[in-house]
């Protein structure tokens, strides 16, 4: 952006910012277009007002966002339009990029995880994943990975799926006027956060995966507690049915709107709902299994609609597979470890918390510091300088509540990622809105992004 | 259940496609990949795409790799087929100096804003991409900023508090991770 837009300069002739992009106009009313006031009437009747006007059939440009509340976030929406028909959509991104993959450049690989917990803040867990089963793959201890661990990870991670769908169902109901469906999504979601703040301390951004396994055991009273929340969210589930799936005007808001098709979720990289809303069952906990997703029993929900209609059912049935998911979860729990045996990688993983609200393990400490010199050593070297990764590169996918969230790491063989790439599904996914919207009208870009689901964390990093 | 693609599947197709343009072909952690010379980085995509049945874009991104060059590196998926769900990597060096690949975007138009971060982040040129404009810095940001001699310029201005040396006895100050030497990067006394 030129400073100049902002510089008190006296007009000058030479000066070509002085160029109006509608010519050289003298009169101010003339520069910024015709002015309407409009309070409420179809732009058919606004624009006939005036006989002698064209502006009915004039392009207009709208500005959408980034503080807009129904752009589902800090994204720019720039429709061209023609009437109320949108001819031309382009999105303005980057409003929240924070440079995460630079950052991590500079932090060792335990600590990353503190990093990609923030990308998509709606499901932190599947960023943690994505990144510590890429570092367990560089390291090859993949299999070493404790039951317990296992089990938490992926209990969690459907735990975080059904509270990443809520919102998504919270905030797109409310964009389209559904306000009933935001209140009573956002709150079962505390009951899920209620959860995740019992076992990692953390309402979001949990920090809580590491290489190796997790960082800590589920406290005391935890599976009761996720019993108990998990029944009362099932308990509540059909009443987003109720008010959704055969309400005329939620129905009128999103059948046939936002429509993508196979071939184009193909060309564009589309994973996810919008994929699966084309009747493909693509989903990488059952293509490429990972924290042993082959032996739990789940479907995967598809529909056939392709539109932003379909993309709702299947967030709603995905949380009751989700849920059954962490049932099974709680059956497995058995007791044991939940970091791998080998010292060299494992970071001390069974804090308690302490009365000054630190987390300290007493028999580590006492361990440490009254025992084994070379264990104090050993523990001062692994969680100042890290552990080291073998040189080489992997990429591991897995299955976010918005599609295929993938990590690119690269070592070089020293403490710290030389490269950390995420592919995120919502910048990915965010691609096709120009697909969805265009052609249609302003309603429906608003559905139509409701039915993406981006999170800006996400597609900017 | 579909398997993963093997190296000699991704050979069958790209040698004969390809000739001398393809440099290698290996598996990296459980995942094919194929490293193609810059020249032929559009053919390479292509026949990936239309032989191996890779018509799924999965994602691109960049990696420096110092005097090397630059790597550019794809993901292509197979939507269905005995490999349904499985991709390849395919990477390519363009030249440090003058980093310069083809665009795949008349292939795969979900490779534009890949393109585009690449092409912000690492300084790479996307020949024939239709619209190279930064997607995620601001407007008017100078540099590349994944680029390894990109320091980041606001820790080397700021003073660094969480790194000090206990014992106040230290001759020189304790710099945080990535910022250079006093001295060689930036003017004068930059660190202190």
């Amino acid at each position: 952006m030129s400073s100049s837009m902002y510089d008190a300069r006296p007009a000058g002739a030479d000066d070509p910012f002085e160029q109006t992009p509608l010519g050289d106009a003298a009169d101010e009313g003339a520069s910024e277009g015709r002015v309407f006031t409009v309070s409420g009437s179809d732009w058919d009747v606004v624009g006939s007002s005036d006989p002698d006007s064209h502006i009915g059939e004039e392009r207009i440009v709208v500005n959408m966002g980034p503080q807009h509340p129904s752009t589902h976030g800090v994204l720019r929406l720039i429709l061209e339009m023609e009437g109320e028909t949108v001819t031309e959509t382009r999105l303005g991104i980057g409003y929240l990029h924070t440079g995460i993959e630079k950052n991590a450049e500079y932090r060792n690989w335990t600590q990353g995880v503190t990093f990609v917990t923030r990308m998509d803040y709606l499901a932190p867990f599947f960023n943690e994943a994505a990144y510590v089963l890429g570092v367990e793959r560089l390291l090859g201890i993949s299999d070493q990975i404790p039951e317990r661990a296992n089990v938490i990870r992926v209990m969690l991670m459907e735990l975080n799926r059904v509270s990443s769908h809520l919102v998504c169902l919270a905030t797109g109901g409310m964009e389209l006027g559904a306000l009933t469906v935001m209140t009573i999504g956002f709150r079962e979601r505390e009951l899920i956060l209620d959860i995740f703040e019992a076992v990692t301390g953390l309402r979001m951004n949990h920090a809580y995966f590491r290489p190796g396994g997790v960082a800590q055991d589920l406290p005391s009273g935890a599976t009761e507690l996720i019993r108990r929340n998990v029944d009362l969210v099932r308990s509540r589930l059909h009443e987003y049915e109720d008010l959704c799936n055969e309400n005329y005007i939620f129905k009128k808001r999103t059948v046939g709107v936002g429509y993508l098709d196979l071939t184009g979720c193909m060309a564009l990289g589309i994973t996810g709902p919008i994929l699966r809303a084309t009747g493909l069952p693509h989903d990488l906990r059952k293509s490429q299994p990972y924290c042993g997703y082959e032996t739990y029993d789940f479907d995967v929900a598809t529909w056939d609609t392709s539109d932003a209609y379909g993309r709702f059912r299947i967030r709603l049935e995905e949380m009751k597979q989700s849920l059954r998911i962490v049932d099974q979860c709680l059956e497995r729990l058995a007791p044991g470890p939940v970091m791998v045996e080998d010292k060299k990688i494992a970071w001390p993983a069974q804090l308690a918390l302490g009365g000054d609200g630190l987390g300290n393990s007493l028999d580590h400490i006492r361990h440490i510091m009254g025992e084994s010199m070379e264990a104090l050593i050993h523990h001062f070297k692994l969680v100042t300088e890290g552990f080291r990764v073998p040189p080489g590169q992997v990429y591991t996918a897995i299955e976010s509540p918005r599609g295929e969230l993938g990590c690119h790491l690269v070592s070089d063989g020293g403490t710290r990622p030389y490269r950390v790439h995420f592919r995120d599904p919502s910048f990915t996914n965010l691609q096709s809105a120009p697909a969805m919207t265009e052609g249609g009208q302003v309603a429906d870009v608003i559905a139509a992004v409701a039915s993406i689901d981006p999170v800006m964390g996400g597609v900017d990093r | 259940m579909s398997a993963p693609f093997e190296e000699a599947v991704l050979r069958a197709v790209l040698e004969p496609a390809l000739g001398e343009g393809l440099l290698e072909v290996g598996t990296a952690t459980g995942t094919a990949y194929a490293d193609i010379a810059p020249h032929r980085w559009h053919d390479a995509v292509g026949a990936a795409r239309d032989g191996l049945g890779l018509a799924w874009f999965d994602w691109l991104a960049g990696v420096d790799e110092l005097e090397e060059g630059l790597r550019v590196v794809v993901s292509l998926l197979a939507p269905d087929g005995a490999h349904r769900g499985h991709g390849v990597l395919l990477r390519t060096l363009a030249d440090r100096s003058a980093p310069q690949v083809p665009s795949l975007v008349d292939l795969f138009a979900g490779a534009a804003w890949h393109e585009r971060e690449a092409h912000e982040m690492f300084g790479i040129d996307f020949a024939g991409h239709p619209g190279l404009r930064p997607l995620l810095l601001p407007d008017g940001f100078d540099g590349h900023p994944l680029r390894k001699d990109f320091v980041l310029a606001s820790r080397v201005a700021r003073p660094w508090p969480g790194e000090h040396e206990p014992s106040g006895r230290s001759r020189r100050r304790n710099l945080p991770p990535g910022v250079p030497e006093p001295g060689t990067w930036g003017a004068g006394e930059a660190g202190s």
